[in-house]
């Protein structure tokens, strides 16, 4: 589904990536750990189109095609999601029309008829459910107000409305308490198909005890260095990431 | 500046011939003042950002035989105490547009609500500018609203596409004590119209004053609006919303005056300005020693589109009062990188997010209008303003 080849990017002229190599199956869940600054972020923001991020080497091809050479619309029109780290208050644009904007723009793409207004509300209502999110909330201006918890459930909401088939999860779990980790990651796990993938940013083994990687990977100083099982994540929560900068 | 006074003297009998006699009587100092003052130049203070001289260079038609009636009954029937209140806050002496409108007026609406009426719906005036040869108009509004009256105002102007128009407006308003009177002006005209607008208002004891000027579209647009607290407890709130492109130019300059002690001042005023269009915002707040307990607040808020696009912004508070809570900002910016980029995550196109971020942008102001359907309808009119806006007419010539 996904494959990087020596992939090299810059922000504001500074090297984060230098050399990533990954390659994403559909049906998987792949973990990126790292410390602060190892390039996860950037990676993520990289594989969406983010302007400031600048690739200066490498591929990237998703389900055959050049994802480099898309738009960030294009990217989510062809199935890429990214849940963001720190989700945008956007004040006047209402839940409703963001993404009915969104979802019409991604059928026009499709080659489909845009849905109605009741035929969306209607889908919004089942949605909602999945990461059991208030009805007062997705009347409301996009992220407007909304505690850390309800932001990263209105991101997994948005996800069940779009059905990507590559989620990019960046520390989904950053700011969240048990509860809403629990309704975060098991909304998250009634989206999977067989067909559906995730690379899932985090620097904790809470998260991933829901979600059960297939493959962990270690990214340090812009590259994966190490590979493994779940094993390899929770042996990192007990040792941390030193001996892995050793060993590499 | 001499053809108006020119046009005045040699006209004068016809133009008094069709109007009211009160309008007359005002006549020939107003014209002694047009000549004295002449057009404000760049120079003067409230001036600086609109250049008159040039919008009234040209030769415009003034339409003599049109009226039928100088006294428009929108409300109430030859009104003596209506007309009294005539040309009493607009001062000739001080502002040139006031005298010339003044000088050549013949006609005045008037909406006259006795003490105590509630008017249920909104009175509707709807200009439409139509003429098949450039036009002058001058046009004139007077509102009384007794002790305890309610009423709302919806102003809409329109224009005939491909004619030059020149329109000046002088509007005086009399807010009793207790009366409520709000004002909704929304201008969609075009690039050929030229718009000086000036609004005096003096709002009475626990008064309640809103004016709201939307400018959806024109060429050159000016808004002077003036309003006096002069009673303890009046309430004024002031909202403003533009949108320009192409070569448009707005400029709204405030003044809020604060006479009597506890009287409350809201303003708000957002512009977004595309391509090489240019907004202008002056809005001057006094308060005056005798206005103790003073509750005012001052915000303009601007989104710059282009490199080409300007922007001018004067807040400005005078304070003679000791116990007065106040405030005043501006900022002028861009749309939001960070909300531009999820928008375009979740599958939205650049163009379809900024105008999304756009619309949001001026939803703020028409978010504060209490009436219902006049807000839906103007957030249909914002966003088709900025659908067309990518591929408008102006941006199709180019």
């Amino acid at each position: 589904m996904l494959e990087i080849k020596n992939l090299h990017a810059t922000v504001g002229g500074k090297e984060i990536l230098k050399g990533v190599d990954l390659v994403v199956k559909s049906g998987e869940i792949h973990a990126l750990m790292g410390q602060n600054g190892a390039g996860k972020s950037t990676l993520s923001n990289v594989l969406v189109g983010h302007p400031a991020y600048t690739v200066t080497e490498g591929t990237v091809t998703f389900n055959g095609k050049d994802l480099l050479a898309m738009t960030p619309d294009e990217r989510s029109h062809e199935g890429l999601f990214l849940s963001f780290q720190q989700p945008v208050e956007i004040p006047g644009v209402s839940m409703v029309n963001f993404m009915r904007a969104a979802l019409n723009a991604k059928r026009k793409y499709q080659g489909l008829e845009p849905l109605d207004a009741s035929a969306f509300l209607k889908l919004m209502r089942e949605k909602r459910k999945i990461v059991e999110l208030d009805n007062k909330l997705t009347s409301r201006s996009v992220n407007e107000g909304f505690s850390g918890g309800e932001k990263k459930r209105n991101e997994i909401f948005q996800m069940a409305l779009l059905e990507p088939t590559l989620s990019i999860l960046d520390e989904t779990d950053s700011g969240l308490d048990v509860d809403a980790l629990r309704i975060v990651a098991e909304g998250f796990n009634k989206l999977r198909t067989p067909q559906t993938a995730a690379i899932v940013i985090t620097h904790y083994q809470r998260l991933l005890d829901y979600l059960k990687p297939d493959v962990v990977h270690v990214l340090i100083d812009g590259r994966i260095v190490k590979t493994g099982g779940p094993e390899l994540a929770l042996e990192i929560e007990q040792r941390g990431f030193d001996w892995i900068k050793e060993e590499a | 500046m001499n053809q108006y006074l020119e046009f005045f003297r040699t006209q004068r009998q016809r133009i008094d011939g069709n109007s009211h006699p009160v309008l007359n009587a005002h006549r020939e100092a107003a014209a002694a003042a047009f000549e004295r003052l002449g057009f404000p130049s760049q120079k003067v203070e409230r001036y600086k950002y609109t250049d008159v001289a040039t919008a009234f260079a040209p030769n415009y038609g003034i339409s003599l035989s049109g009226t039928t009636d100088s006294l428009r009954k929108t409300e109430s029937p030859d009104n003596p105490l209506a007309l009294s209140h005539y040309g009493t806050l607009a001062d000739v002496d001080a502002d040139a547009i006031t005298a010339l409108n003044t000088m050549l007026v013949q006609e005045v609406s008037i909406i006259h609500i006795p003490a105590g009426i509630h008017r249920e719906n909104p009175i509707q005036v709807t200009h439409t500018l139509h003429s098949t040869a450039p036009l002058m108009q001058n046009r004139r509004l007077l509102i009384v609203a007794e002790a305890g009256a309610h009423v709302q105002v919806l102003l809409n102007e329109r224009a005939d596409e491909g004619q030059d128009f020149l329109t000046t407006q002088v509007t005086e308003v009399f807010v009793g004590e207790g009366a409520h009177v709000e004002i909704y002006d929304i201008e969609s005209t075009h690039e050929r119209c030229h718009r000086f607008h000036q609004l005096f208002a003096d709002v009475a004891a626990g008064g309640r004053f809103t004016h709201a000027t939307f400018t959806l579209s024109g060429g050159l647009t000016r808004n002077q609006t003036d309003v006096r607290l002069s009673g303890e407890g009046a309430e004024v709130n002031l909202l403003g919303c533009a949108i320009t492109d192409g070569q448009q130019h707005v400029d709204n300059n405030t003044l809020i005056d604060h006479r009597a002690p506890g009287c409350r001042s809201r303003e708000l005023y957002k512009y977004v300005v595309d391509q090489q269009s240019t907004g202008a915002f002056a809005g001057r707040v006094l308060v005056r020693q005798e206005a103790q307990r003073t509750d005012s607040e001052e915000r303009n808020a601007n989104l710059v589109c282009t490199d080409e696009a300007r922007m001018w912004t004067q807040p400005m508070l005078e304070i003679y009062a000791d116990d007065v809570k106040c405030s005043h900002g501006s900022t002028v910016g861009q749309l939001n990188d960070d909300a531009l980029f999820y928008l375009r995550q979740r599958g939205i196109s650049e163009a379809e997010a900024r105008t999304l971020l756009k619309q949001a942008f001026a939803s703020e102001v028409i978010n504060e209008i209490p009436l219902e359907a006049l807000r839906q309808r103007l957030h249909a009119m914002v966003e088709k303003r900025f659908r067309s806006c990518e591929d408008c007419r102006l941006c199709k010539k180019g």
